[in-house]
């Protein structure tokens, strides 16, 4: 079984800051790997060790994509094509045809998964788009994947019921992170990552599709104004409880 | 030629919505709002302009898979100017499949649209919300819209069209459908949510948040780690980025730390309040009230403090 990984080294929410007048510092901002996608990454590895095969990392970013390459190494992919392409020059389809371009040049997979969407811009549009551009059967939103000879059964997540559908192989999957509990790697395992391969593809390898896409654009990045009171009350339980009932009745959200 | 803009989603209430946004774009651009239905006319959606039905005698258009087909096959032949998809977990896959195959442009979750000189501008939350985005992409093209964003269009006629879209032959087959299991009150519409998070010890203690949510007349909801990690509660309590998004009067967070995904869907409250046991976790710089305390002494306060107005 061959099975196919994209992840994602995405700007890191939580350190991200802003300047004065709001706009964000995303030149040297921290990256890691787009949390959703070691769901991601799990599922690739629990696939390999149930049916035997190997598992090949696929990532579209810049040199700082690296660090993520090797997390997903290091929890036990075996190796990686490092698309290069800077964050932020492609949108999501062009992101979906680099991605598609680089894993057809890897020959056939049995199974490409994708997480539902990346930490910091959730769009989720790359593994559908990925599904169609490489005309392969698309399932979004799996919790719950069986593979048996030729056949996937999966059980997809939505708002208010679970679908459960069958297709062929090979298909293109996102998980939801239900699906499973990402592992963290040991230290022996993180020292063996550096040994695995990492080929790295420059976008003119991709054929003319590649690094093209729909001409999404950012026009501008603001902070989100976040207006909160911040009122922090003290005292004991007793009277932290009351005066905590005092404040919420007071804004009308409590009734008198 | 007249610019239309199209609008669909498989869910009525959202597809109300659209239509309301599809009128705006529609009258932006000097076009026609045109929703789009799958197979047959649905009551209960409303239309701005007319009703655009499209069939396929070989399937039911009845997946995502499908309705992107069916929609693409049409795009070709009509060429609208915009097409706008509610932003559920199918309408997302029907948004981004049919903006591949029309090579088109497509923003996503965008709670504020609007166009001008063949372009669409649409705004976004990005980074868990720390950010606004505005994007723009030229049309023909693909938006997603996040559901509550807009207000729903209600109760107009509109001409009914059919087109009949072709064969069409499903890469992947629905084997069945299970609803799941949903709590007595529904999130996204509760005026009061109680929330549990990890400051919650085991999970015979989220008895205790239940009862407060109660006797507050709430709901009660959790973040990621409870419904996902440890699996107390079932993924329909999770708010968050990538569960439900809620906009109650009062959220009131308990032994929540605050992580960015969660802040994502709650912004909307009313009042947030939260109680936890870090001074400096993150959910108070979210908060219009915090106390730092011990949830178990606090939540046994608050429902003394609640059943004494009660009687």
């Amino acid at each position: 079984m061959k099975v196919a990984v994209c992840v994602k080294n995405a700007i890191d929410e939580t350190e991200l800051r802003t300047d004065a007048s709001g706009r964000p510092l995303l030149d040297g901002a921290a990256t890691k790997m787009s949390t959703f996608d070691k769901n991601a990454v799990e599922e690739g590895i629990r696939i390999k060790s149930s049916h035997g095969g190997e598992v090949v990392v696929f990532t579209v970013g810049g040199v700082d994509a690296k660090k993520t390459i090797k997390e997903a190494l290091a929890m036990g992919a075996d190796r990686a094509v490092h698309v290069l392409a800077e964050l932020g020059t492609l949108d999501s389809l062009g992101t979906s045809r680099a991605l598609a371009g680089a894993i057809r040049n890897e020959g056939t997979f049995d199974v490409i998964l994708c997480s539902e969407g990346s930490s910091d811009t959730y769009t989720g549009q790359v593994p559908p788009m990925l599904g169609e551009v490489l005309s392969l059967p698309y399932v979004g939103y799996a919790r719950k994947i069986e593979i048996g000879a030729g056949l996937a059964k999966i059980e997809r997540s939505l708002e208010d019921s679970v679908e459960t559908v069958e297709c062929g192989l090979p298909f293109v999957a996102s998980v939801v992170s239900e699906i499973n509990e990402p592992r963290y790697p040991t230290l022996i395992q993180i020292m063996q990552a550096s040994k695995k391969p990492i080929a790295e593809v420059g976008a003119h390898m991709l054929g003319p599709a590649g690094l093209s896409g729909g001409n999404v654009a950012v026009v501008s990045m603001t902070a989100q104004a976040m207006e909160r009171k911040r009122v922090m009350i003290e005292g004991t339980a007793e009277e932290a409880a009351e005066k905590l009932l005092q404040a919420l009745i007071a804004e009308g959200v409590l009734p008198r | 030629m007249t610019a239309s803009v199209w609008a669909y989603s498989e869910s009525d209430s959202a597809a109300n919505e659209l239509a309301y946004v599809a009128n705006e774009i529609a009258n932006a651009v000097g076009g026609q709002a045109v929703t789009l239905e799958m197979d047959r006319t649905r009551a209960g959606v409303s239309s701005a302009g007319e009703k655009l039905v499209l069939k396929s005698m070989s399937a039911p258009v009845d997946s995502p898979e499908l309705a992107a087909e069916a929609m693409s096959r049409a795009a070709k032949a009509s060429n609208p100017s915009v097409i706008l998809v509610a932003a559920t977990r199918q309408g997302r896959e029907v948004a981004a499949r049919l903006a591949a195959k029309l090579g088109a442009g497509c923003i996503s979750e965008a709670f504020k649209l609007s166009a001008s000189d063949r372009t669409l501008v649409g705004e976004r939350s990005v980074y868990s919300g720390k950010l606004v985005a505005r994007m723009s992409t030229p049309m023909p093209c693909v938006a997603t819209v996040k559901v509550g964003s807009y207000p729903q269009l209600k109760g107009s006629e509109a001409k009914v069209e059919e087109m009949d879209v072709g064969e069409l032959v499903p890469k992947v087959k629905r084997l069945h459908t299970t609803r799941k299991q949903v709590g007595t009150v529904d999130l996204k519409s509760a005026k009061v949510i109680v929330s549990a998070g990890r400051g919650v010890k085991k999970k015979e203690d989220l008895g205790m948040v239940e009862e407060l949510a109660k006797l507050l007349g709430g709901a009660l909801g959790c973040s990621r780690p409870l419904s996902s990690d440890l699996g107390w509660l079932p993924e329909e309590h999770h708010i968050g980025l990538t569960g439900v998004s809620v906009r109650p009067d009062l959220y009131l967070a308990v032994g929540i730390s605050g992580q960015l995904q969660h802040i994502a869907g709650i912004k909307d409250s009313r009042i947030i309040a939260a109680v936890n046991t870090d001074k400096d976790a993150p959910i108070f710089q979210a908060s219009d009230y915090g106390v730092v305390a011990d949830l178990y002494q606090l939540i046994p306060a608050l429902q003394k403090l609640l059943r004494a107005r009660r009687s």
